[in-house]
């Protein structure tokens, strides 16, 4: 492959000075934000679990993890970055390699995104542009390769973008979920993705190897289902803290990720049974659909649910930043490849509520799952969220809010952008959607 | 006498093994406690097996087991062939020989499966229906008392009736099949009926060749595909023909229930179902009356959503889908 620093297709030059300026800055405003979001997760949360001090370590993108994986591609461990949670992670870590979710969520980032693409695209493509542009996210600098799978048109464009700085491996994913040969084109994605991540490693991924590392994130999602579970009674755990441990998943070691939720878990069902709360039982419980929310910028919505007045709590979500990425599990039948493969194709295309599928019955999956969501977890309102340039979750919203309407359960749009300058109004949006769910449940 | 003395201590260890099983139903009746469906389904399965070799080897237990067998259906559907079967066993066997050996299973095209699927009532038409008549032409029956036309129904040309045993014959019958290597007899039971009847018109090269031809279905044929014989078994579409037809489908008081909003169509269930139904997946919510499926609850207990996929008996749930990814695998 010729060297693509010096032919670059969609990235405009940027002096190396300019590159180091802007990262030094970005990067100084970023590690303050982390560390006034943890601070403020704290107060909120008057008794913040003990366990969350590791997440905390985590959650800092130039801290601890950061090293660790310095350390480990020294010792010769490859790092895959994936966009979208369809990569198939289980073939990663089969493989020995670390697989890390690269998508940014930096708002001073998504400024110099729109150098290459206009402001109209998604704040989450412009952003993730932007970073690798300053090469600011460690785990995207970091990492050896980055599977792009084609989910949206902002992500089927990024991919292209982003491979002017490292190899990026596409896979189409088909657009109709249940049918046949949809399921054969993805498997056979998945299969080709093998052989890459097998010629990138050097490690041949066998039937152990596979079982092992399906294994893994079995007990991942036991751990990470077993958190939700929790979330179903009155709030033991703040929404914010809880959006963060799911979303330190995204980079952490898998197998040390389940062990510290595990024991968090562990705390807070002591907790539970203690009748020790995070906030009031009779908060107004909120769930949040729609576009992810990434650490550590875009944190505003939570934030200002949970500390806003009145007080909301976030007790569930539909985000795959969230509670998307790992609550449907590898359904093996039985441990031969042949079956993995299927297994592992069918989590990732069939399982998923994207509202990039359609099906025969039009993406029915994703309103029942919402419905079960509000039934379980008991929630009061839902706040339906988008960024400005998501087509398809914008799209969406009719039809949910049509759906939630016969259930009589208040649904609020909120549409917004990486910035910071529409807090001011979003916090009197929230606070009146809050305010009208305190009065309903008063009533 | 040792013989007769390890018979009978068999014999109590069935009604223990009968015991245990059947506490094991009432845990999950109960409770839900029984959370590896697929092992008990191994022990009944064995139990069964057992049971009807020691057991029942007289000639009243044949009619309980006739009787249970054309009654039960009507309350519990197929129940019989995913939990009772001791040839469903047999073919288990096979596919867990299989799994050892790490060779994948083999999927019929859903076409074929369901061409199969039909082709059971024409083989059922044509075992319980031509075959006694044409063969009472040839055999006039002799009166209409009770006891003569019982006995032609087991033994005389009425002997087809005993299809709806097939899988059972050789296990309550002292088994003489027309292939013997070392004096063990490896055809199927159903050859016995085409042999019964192919006997008098074609020569013994052709009765070996169906022979062979049975052995390459059953063995060969469940070894790559899971539970062959099931999808075309005459046996089994006797037991569903009630649920097959619109007015009787309220008729099983055992039957599978789907929770629409708690599916994801993950499509898990339709990847493990031996006999590839696939209902449980495109239908939504609601009964699953299709008579493909044999209730032998695989589905259930792997789908990942809590409360999904349900087994009610009688308006009860006696068995649910569980949120804790902890399926029975048999390796």
């Amino acid at each position: 492959m010729k060297s693509k620093s010096e032919e670059r297709r969609y990235v405009p030059e940027i002096s190396q000075k300019e590159v180091e300026e802007l990262r030094s800055t970005i990067k100084a405003a970023s590690q303050k934000i982390i560390a006034e979001n943890i601070e403020r997760m704290k107060k909120t949360a008057e008794n913040r679990p003990e366990e969350m001090k590791y997440f905390d370590d985590i959650a800092n993108f130039f801290g601890t993890r950061e090293k660790e994986i310095r350390a480990a591609k020294e010792k010769g461990r490859k790092v895959i970055g994936y966009m979208c949670l369809f990569a198939p992670t289980e073939l990663i870590l089969a493989a020995d390699a670390i697989p890390i979710r690269v998508n940014s969520g930096w708002y001073d980032t998504a400024k110099l995104g729109d150098r290459v693409v206009p402001v109209e695209v998604c704040p989450v493509i412009r952003s993730t542009i932007g970073a690798k542009m300053i090469g600011l996210s460690p785990y995207l600098e970091l990492s050896d390769a980055l599977i792009s799978v084609l989910t949206c048109d902002g992500m089927t464009k990024l991919g292209e973008i982003l491979s002017d700085y490292k190899p990026v491996w596409a896979m189409t994913i088909p657009r109709v979920k249940d049918s046949a040969q949809s399921l054969r084109l993805w498997n056979d994605e998945i299969k080709a993705m093998k052989s890459q991540i097998e010629a990138l490693t050097g490690n041949k991924i066998d039937r152990k190897k596979l079982k092992s590392a399906i294994e893994l994130t079995q007990k991942a999602t036991k751990a990470f289902r077993r958190l939700q579970e929790l979330r179903k009674g009155a709030p033991v755990i703040m929404g914010r803290d809880a959006m963060l441990v799911n979303q330190t998943y995204m980079w952490d070691d898998i197998k040390r990720w389940t062990e510290k939720t595990e024991a968090l878990c562990e705390e807070l069902e002591k907790r539970a049974q203690n009748k020790m709360w995070a906030c009031p039982p009779d908060t107004p419980r909120v769930m949040v659909t729609g576009t992810p929310m990434i650490w550590p910028d875009n944190w505003k919505l939570p934030t200002l649910v949970e500390e806003g007045t009145p007080q909301g709590v976030l007790v569930a979500d539909e985000l795959c930043s969230s509670e998307r990425l790992l609550y449907d599990p590898v359904g093996v039948d039985e441990w031969n490849m042949s079956d993995m493969f299927n297994a592992i194709a069918e989590r990732y295309l069939m399982a998923s509520t994207c509202p990039c599928f359609t099906s025969k019955d039009g993406n029915e999956d994703r309103i029942n799952w919402l419905l079960t969501k509000i039934k379980d977890w008991n929630i009061q309102g839902v706040i339906y969220y988008v960024h400005r340039g998501c087509m398809l979750y914008a799209m969406e919203y009719t039809r949910v809010k049509k759906v939630l309407d016969d259930i009589h359960v208040p649904v609020y749009y909120l549409d917004t952008e990486y910035t910071r300058e529409d807090v001011g109004q979003m916090k009197t949006r929230v606070e009146a959607f809050l305010e009208m769910l305190t009065a309903r449940i008063d009533i | 006498m040792i013989m007769q003395l390890l018979g009978e201590v068999l014999k109590l260890m069935v009604l223990a093994g009968f015991a245990v099983a059947g506490i094991l139903v009432i845990l999950i009746w109960k409770k839900g406690l029984a959370t590896k469906v697929t092992y008990l389904r191994f022990i009944i399965q064995i139990v069964t097996m057992v049971a009807v070799f020691y057991l029942f080897t007289y000639p009243v237990y044949q009619l309980i087991v006739l009787i249970v067998i054309l009654v039960m259906p009507l309350f519990l559907g197929r129940f019989f062939c995913g939990w009772l079967c001791p040839f469903g066993l047999y073919m288990d066997a096979i596919t867990l020989i299989r799994k050892a050996l790490k060779v994948r299973y083999r999927l019929l095209p859903d076409k074929l499966n369901r061409a199969l699927h039909n082709l059971r009532y024409v083989l059922l038409l044509i075992f319980l229906i031509i075959t006694p008549v044409i063969l009472s032409i040839l055999f006039p029956i002799p009166s209409l008392d009770f006891a003569p036309i019982m006995a032609l129904l087991f033994a005389g040309p009425f002997e087809p009736f005993r299809v709806l045993l097939g899988p059972l014959i050789p296990l309550i019958v002292p088994w003489v099949g027309p292939l013997e290597i070392g004096g063990v007899y490896f055809s199927y039971p159903y050859v016995q009926e085409v042999i019964l009847y192919s006997n008098v018109v074609f020569s013994e090269i052709f009765v070996n060749v169906t022979a062979l031809i049975f052995v390459a279905l059953t063995f060969v044929g469940s070894f790559f595909v899971r539970r062959v014989w099931c999808r075309f078994c005459p046996t089994g579409s006797s037991l569903a023909v009630l649920n097959r037809f619109k007015g009787f489908k309220w008729a099983p008081a055992l039957h599978i229930d789907k929770d629409e909003e708690k599916c994801t169509k993950c499509g898990i269930c339709k990847r493990v179902c031996p006999v590839q139904v696939t209902e449980v997946y495109e239908q939504k919510g609601g009964k699953i009356d299709t008579s493909m499926c044999m209730l032998c609850m695989r589905c259930v207990e792997m789908c990942p959503y809590e409360g999904c996929l349900k087994v009610n008996m009688g308006g009860k749930t006696v068995f649910k889908s569980r949120n804790w990814l902890e399926p029975s695998t048999v390796e």
